[in-house]
């Protein structure tokens, strides 16, 4: 299979839906003739034309809400947030109306918009590097998926567009650089809520989430060569979110690392902590561990960023205290 | 305006207020609950503008009382049902009646939080653009809501796109307790229209004629495909903010004198004058209202309850 980036992948995926139904429309700050501020779109203007592909001013509430208003009369729009903290900016449009429109008009309308976010600490400080997938948890009404790989790039996010609701997709700025088999395959999709096992081990779980997963495979590497087996899960989703994949895991296994980039407070780790409390507190041998922000905002000197975000040597040492 | 749609406009104005006058027995009488905004006062600019839409057209109607629903033609019964949280209207006591619903006649719903609309109606308006067709989008707001930044960006967007959308602001004076010349720094609303380069324009909203005239322009020229208008339509909230607001706010004197200009009165003054209104319409089209709403608050009073654990359901599609 040929190997593209996670950066491709995307572009591909937004290609391939876009040329497969009329009603697919991207726009956000940038896209179209700067081709985005990453280049993930680049050449897609010239291709589907300035109605289909365009820039938008800074109004984030104004574009995002439109995505919503296009989504209930027939579009399926894909609007790009230069980063996924611009969320909190049109913050009324993502909870309150994307995620709600449909259910306080019972069901009346539904609303397939594509939110992409580029998440994810990149020396670029509080406002620009959040993974703020959590925050969004907390929201009923919202999908939210975060890739790891360049094939789950493509493929969630051609079901993110096929799907008939709002999903938030979370594209970790560290991992467009990365490379992979992706399928060429017009229909190759990765089923929204389906968390996949990475690595498979029976000496402990460690659930990793977006930019985390490379650092835990290192990680779990990194074990194996001092005799441990762990398993590695990515939920890929986290709404829906596969909990039975992770309570199985953890009957195997007994003990559990969750590693993300939020903060530690209320973040994926918490929600995964108390899930297991009510659903699977007798596999558990020991305490669950998490490795998350430690509830500052992130800092833009590298120095100070580092110190904050889940490192390799952060998800060793949790995975050891386990252990051991 | 020839006399069948002066008259069509007459009789739904006359049901809407009839309506709100029930509608407000019934919250007082404690038979329903009900997040309701009454727009006493301000029906003539709602049934005038909603009747120069085509049937496709889209709405985003405000929170500010019954007569966009009568206007639009939705069925009386069911804006009771959603007002009283019952199956039999139109989103299964999701919503109340602050998010009637009906996409048959383009009836979108509505924001909770004001000023939500502006950026929905540019979605609906991009949608008509890229389909290439030449629906329209009207967006009702209320002076108050015209502080928000929503509709600034939306109204830049719009215009930037050229996207068909009419914003019609209905100029009551008051945002609850905030007088408008202390809320806002234009004396007309219609002035902001400079700011994104399109057309603004003020009329009296309590004149029908005015009122469908302007809102006909704004429309034609959002089909043609030359962007959006904003049209001021000044006007009064002649009851409190919702049933019940003790209205502590505003002097009596103003309000009385306001009452001189209720646009029934105005409108029916015009409508015999014309000889398009005599006393025995009047009184038969008054009947008739009366009649339907007898029959829609009989059909609301033996609707169900939705079963409790349907508030799980309608979330996802």
């Amino acid at each position: 299979m040929r190997t593209i980036t996670y950066a491709q992948a995307i572009k591909e995926a937004i290609e391939e839906e876009m040329r497969r139904d009329a009603a697919v429309i991207l726009y956000g700050e940038d896209v179209a003739n700067f081709g985005g501020i990453f280049r993930i779109t680049s050449g897609l203007k010239e291709q589907f034309g300035e109605e289909r592909v365009f820039d938008t001013p800074i109004s984030e509430n104004a574009f995002v809400g439109a995505g919503v208003g296009a989504a209930l009369t027939g579009l399926r729009p894909i609007v790009e947030l230069q980063f996924a903290d611009f969320l909190f900016t049109a913050g009324d449009e993502v909870v309150l109306k994307a995620g709600m429109w449909r259910y306080g008009h019972g069901g009346a309308y539904k609303v397939p918009l594509v939110v992409r976010c580029p998440s994810g600490a990149a020396g670029v400080g509080p406002e620009h590097g959040q993974c703020p997938e959590a925050f969004f948890m907390h929201a009923p009404g919202l999908r939210i998926v975060c890739p790891a790989t360049p094939a789950d790039a493509k493929g969630l996010l051609k079901s993110a567009i096929r799907d008939n609701n709002p999903v938030l997709y979370f594209e970790h700025k560290l991992l467009y650089a990365t490379k992979g088999e992706v399928p060429e395959d017009g229909d190759y999709l990765v089923p929204l809520g389906k968390a996949s096992v990475r690595r498979e081990g029976d000496a402990l779980t460690l659930v990793a989430i977006s930019a985390m997963v490379p650092k835990a495979l290192a990680v779990a590497d990194r074990l194996a060569k001092e005799g441990h087996q762990i398993e590695v899960i990515d939920p890929r989703s986290l709404n829906p979110f596969d909990r039975p994949a992770i309570i199985e895991s953890v009957k195997k296994t007994g003990k559990i690392v969750v590693a993300e980039e939020s903060y530690k407070t209320l973040g994926v780790g918490a929600e995964i902590g108390a899930m297991l409390m009510e659903d699977a507190l007798e596999y558990l041998d020991g305490p669950l561990k998490r490795v998350a922000i430690p509830d500052v905002p992130i800092p833009t000197s590298t120095v100070l960023e580092r110190f904050v975000i889940p490192s390799e040597e952060s998800i060793y040492a949790a995975c050891r205290e386990l252990l051991n | 305006m020839d006399k069948k749609l002066a008259l069509d406009i007459y009789q739904k104005i006359i049901l809407s207020r009839r309506l709100e006058e029930r509608v407000a027995e019934l919250i007082k009488a404690g038979q329903v609950g009900g997040f309701m905004h009454p727009g006493v006062g301000q029906e003539a600019l709602q049934c005038a503008a909603i009747a120069a839409l085509r049937q496709d057209d889209y709405l985003l109607y405000a929170h500010r009382g019954v007569a966009y629903w009568v206007a639009r033609g939705i069925p009386l019964e069911k804006v009771l049902c959603d007002l009283a949280g019952k199956e039999g209207g139109t989103n299964h006591g999701k919503g109340g009646v602050m998010r009637v619903v009906y996409p048959e006649l383009g009836v979108l719903g509505e924001s909770g939080t004001l000023g939500g609309c502006f950026p929905i109606a540019a979605g609906a308006g991009l949608s008509v653009k890229v389909k290439g067709q030449d629906r329209v989008v009207l967006c009702f707001f209320g002076d108050g809501t015209s502080n928000r930044g929503t509709f600034h960006e939306s109204a830049n967007f719009c215009a930037v796109r050229k996207l068909p959308v009419v914003f019609l602001c209905e100029n009551n004076g008051w945002a609850v307790s905030m007088p408008t010349e202390r809320s806002t720094a234009v004396k007309d609303i219609a002035d902001r229209a400079k700011g994104y380069a399109m057309p603004g324009q003020v009329v009296d909203g309590n004149d029908v004629g005015q009122v469908y005239d302007a809102v006909s322009e704004a429309i034609a020229r959002a089909r043609r495909g030359e962007g959006p208008s904003l049209v001021e339509a000044k006007t009064y909230r002649l009851w409190g903010h919702w049933i019940g607001d003790p209205d502590s706010y505003r002097s009596r004197e103003e309000v009385e004198k306001q009452w001189r200009r209720d646009p029934i009165p105005i409108y029916e003054r015009k409508l015999s004058d014309e000889r398009v209104l005599s006393e025995a319409i009047k009184k038969e089209i008054d009947a008739d209202a009366r009649a339907q709403i007898d029959r829609a608050v009989e059909f609301m009073q033996k609707q169900p309850y939705p079963k409790p654990e349907s508030a799980l359901e309608d979330l996802y599609a």
